[in-house]
């Protein structure tokens, strides 16, 4: 980025012409004049970067439509950083989309100009105390105006831009309006293999990357299927004793209780591939919960030691499918086989399940963050989490 | 007077003007856009937003200058220069009336055709240069969409030609007065053939249904993705001064330029070249992006043929009735 740019003695900035301006003898009368056509200028001609996440950017779009229209005061909408003077962040702004608003927000020329839309990006509002949402964008951007609202109505976002035109003539005065950015909370967040752009980001690095990418895709190290799948099959074998026979030569029994029959962790992947042979191609979900140790009330529930249950959901696919589900319960310290060299829809899903709940993924090919911060410890959706952990740096 | 100065004078002239409308054809065209989606547009800067491109071009003007840290500095500043000089240039042998003309060029059409096969060149350097996949990806899709469209507007162009029997634009004008407009007599070449380089020009300016170098919703901002400031505002005018110049071509090729009763000639061309000019904002506020293979497939399937056709037919029509 160019370091051209020049600030005044109010530390806002200053274009490096206008200075030349305000040196040049016999112009300088002129120059206060100047300056308030300049001021003008940059007030009725705000364009807005739409940093829209959730509901509030509906209302964003409702402000540029024909109701409010703020065309009317020449605001248009730019999908570019780099031709934008306001970014209206509009709507809940997680710890993982943070760094990346900030880079956007760096990517914009000065003069700019933020304008926090609706309570979620003032303050995180009601997911202020959640593991996942930063508590107000003004910890890591320099906010202008604030728009309170859940969301606010297009009326009062074209309030917003107002009061900022009336805080842009007030800055050209030479009033400090700019609020400081705490300097201790720009670079909190980093992924934990710098990006591109990164000093720190190296030629091997790049090279490993591409080298994983290369190997996510090929079949090489997949293993071998027990039961290769043959075209489709006729109606007539996907019938309801299907699952169970299947169980039955896996040797595993039908569960007494409501719920998904209980398989053991080692016959998890033979179980999927026999099922996928049969037609069940379509893997739905996997779905984890965390439990804790359960002390059990007498004579309604048994004790329950701390695992983890792991639900499989699949089903065929085309008119009257079946679907077929157990569940596989884990010990702490005891892994389940990753499906994904079965099911290629298993990688991500069997990476969220991770991600959130900390189930781990035997021979998983690509177990890395996927919904938290790439530098993020923790696995919220565990039972033992305390809400009040020091969970974000941002806090 | 001296033929140099006279040269200059109109160049100076024509520019001024041009550069002046362009500015005014984007007040006009935000509020055209608005009042087809019922909206105002703008409204509060000076009477009914008439300073508004002074608003945004003075906000423009004290934007911080970017150049990112693996941009090609050559080709990224050279080409919003370029652009606009393209754009311009392609206005010298346009003939606004029989006297005001920048350079009365024998070869006017083969010339206009030259320097719209230019304009794309700086769309490409500016992709290239901005080192930013959504640019280059925008500055690939220019380059091809600029080949194909360049066969069916050399053309559509060369019916008039063949027609006036002359590639200059004054005369082909002349021609029409004469001998009536190329729109109206022979009609059933001349009006395809209009359609025909009012479909290529579109398509040349990058014009919606013809935008997708530029497609906001996939490709950020096209080529000027990295462009800031004044650089930015040259390659968006240079997109206004290209349609409106092409508008005064199509005019002067299809519709007798100067030529039309009671008024004087500057008149008829200027009304003519805003007609066509707000026929194209018609267009690209109706109706959607094409898809890039579906622009190609428009171009050599059915605009290519119908082309080669016309000019076919032309050639007959001029022999026959000789």
């Amino acid at each position: 980025m160019s370091e051209k740019h020049t600030l005044d003695d109010t530390g806002n900035y200053e274009h490096p012409l206008y200075k030349t301006l305000l040196n040049t003898p016999g112009l300088s009368v002129g120059v206060a004049s100047l300056d308030d056509l300049l001021a003008w200028g940059l007030t009725n001609s705000l364009w807005v970067f739409p940093m829209a996440t959730s509901c509030c950017g509906i209302e964003l779009m409702a402000t540029a439509a024909s109701r409010v229209d703020i065309d009317r005061m020449g605001t248009i909408v730019r999908g570019t950083p780099r031709q934008a003077d306001v970014m209206v962040v509009a709507g809940t702004i997680t710890v993982k989309m943070a760094p990346r608003v900030k880079l956007l927000w760096d990517q914009m020329p000065e003069p700019k100009w933020c304008i926090a839309m609706g309570s979620c990006a003032i303050s995180g509002d009601f997911y202020r105390n959640l593991y996942s949402v930063v508590p107000g964008i003004d910890t890591f951007l320099p906010v202008d105006v604030y728009v309170p609202g859940c969301p606010p109505n297009p009326e009062a976002l074209m309030h917003g831009l107002l009061r900022l035109q009336e805080k842009i003539q007030r800055q050209r005065k030479g009033e400090k309006v700019v609020p400081d950015v705490n300097p201790d909370l720009i670079h909190v967040t980093k992924p934990s293999v710098p990006r591109l752009c990164d000093a720190a980001r190296t030629k091997e690095m790049d090279a490993a990357q591409l080298l994983s990418a290369t190997n996510a895709t090929t079949d090489e190290t997949s293993e071998p299927l027990a039961v290769e799948f043959t075209g489709a099959l006729p109606k007539q074998e996907l019938l309801a004793a299907d699952f169970e026979g299947v169980l039955k030569e896996l040797g595993v029994e039908a569960s007494a209780t409501d719920g998904p029959p209980l398989v053991p962790a080692a016959r998890h992947v033979e179980l999927a591939q026999r099922l996928k042979a049969l037609g069940y191609r379509q893997y739905v979900s996997v779905i984890a919960t965390h439990w804790v140790a359960k002390t059990g009330r007498k004579g309604k529930d048994e004790a329950e030691p701390e695992h983890f249950e792991v639900v499989t959901l699949l089903r065929t696919v085309g008119a009257k499918s079946r679907v077929a589900s157990w569940s596989v319960r884990l010990a702490p310290g005891e892994s389940i086989p990753s499906l994904a060299k079965v099911f290629a829809g298993a990688d991500w899903q069997e990476r969220e399940q991770w991600d959130l709940v900390g189930v781990p993924f035997a021979n998983h090919p690509d177990l890395r963050r996927l919904m938290m911060p790439e530098n993020y410890t923790l696995h919220p959706l565990r039972r033992d989490l305390a809400a009040d952990l020091p969970l974000a740096p941002w806090r | 007077m001296n033929a140099f100065l006279e040269a200059l004078l109109i160049a100076t002239v024509i520019i001024t003007v041009l550069m002046t409308v362009t500015a005014w054809a984007l007040w006009f065209e935000r509020k055209f856009a608005a009042r087809m989606q019922s909206r105002l547009g703008p409204t509060m800067v000076g009477k009914s937003g008439l300073l508004q491109p002074v608003a945004d071009l003075l906000k423009l003007l004290q934007k911080e200058d970017i150049l990112t840290t693996h941009a090609d500095g050559l080709l990224f500043n050279l080409a919003p220069v370029l652009a606009a000089g393209a754009a311009i240039g392609a206005a010298a042998v346009v003939p606004f009336a029989p006297n005001i003309v920048g350079a009365n060029l024998d070869l006017g059409v083969l010339f206009l055709l030259a320097i719209g096969a230019v304009t794309v060149l700086p769309v490409f350097a500016a992709g290239w240069g901005s080192n930013n996949k959504f640019a280059l990806l925008g500055g690939m899709r220019a380059i091809a969409q600029s080949i194909s469209y360049e066969v069916p507007l050399l053309l559509a162009a060369l019916v008039p030609v063949i027609l006036a029997g002359s590639m200059n634009l004054g005369e082909i004008v002349e021609y029409q007065s004469k001998h009536g407009w190329f729109f109206a007599w022979p009609f059933f070449l001349g009006i395809p053939a209009f359609v025909l380089f009012l479909l290529a020009m579109l398509a040349e300016a990058n014009r919606i249904p013809f935008d997708i170098p530029e497609a906001e919703s996939e490709l950020v901002a096209g080529v000027t993705t990295e462009y800031t400031g004044m650089k930015f505002a040259l390659f968006y005018m240079a997109e206004y001064v290209h349609t409106l110049v092409a508008s005064a071509v199509a005019a002067a090729l299809f519709l007798g330029g100067w030529d039309g009763p009671f008024a004087p000639g500057l008149h008829w061309m200027v009304a003519k070249t805003l007609a066509l000019f707000v026929g194209v904002y018609w267009v690209r506020w109706t109706l959607l992006r094409f898809r890039s293979d579906q622009l190609m497939r428009i171009a050599w399937y059915f605009l290519v043929p119908t082309g080669v056709a016309l000019v076919a037919g032309t050639a007959v029509w001029v022999v026959w009735r000789s």
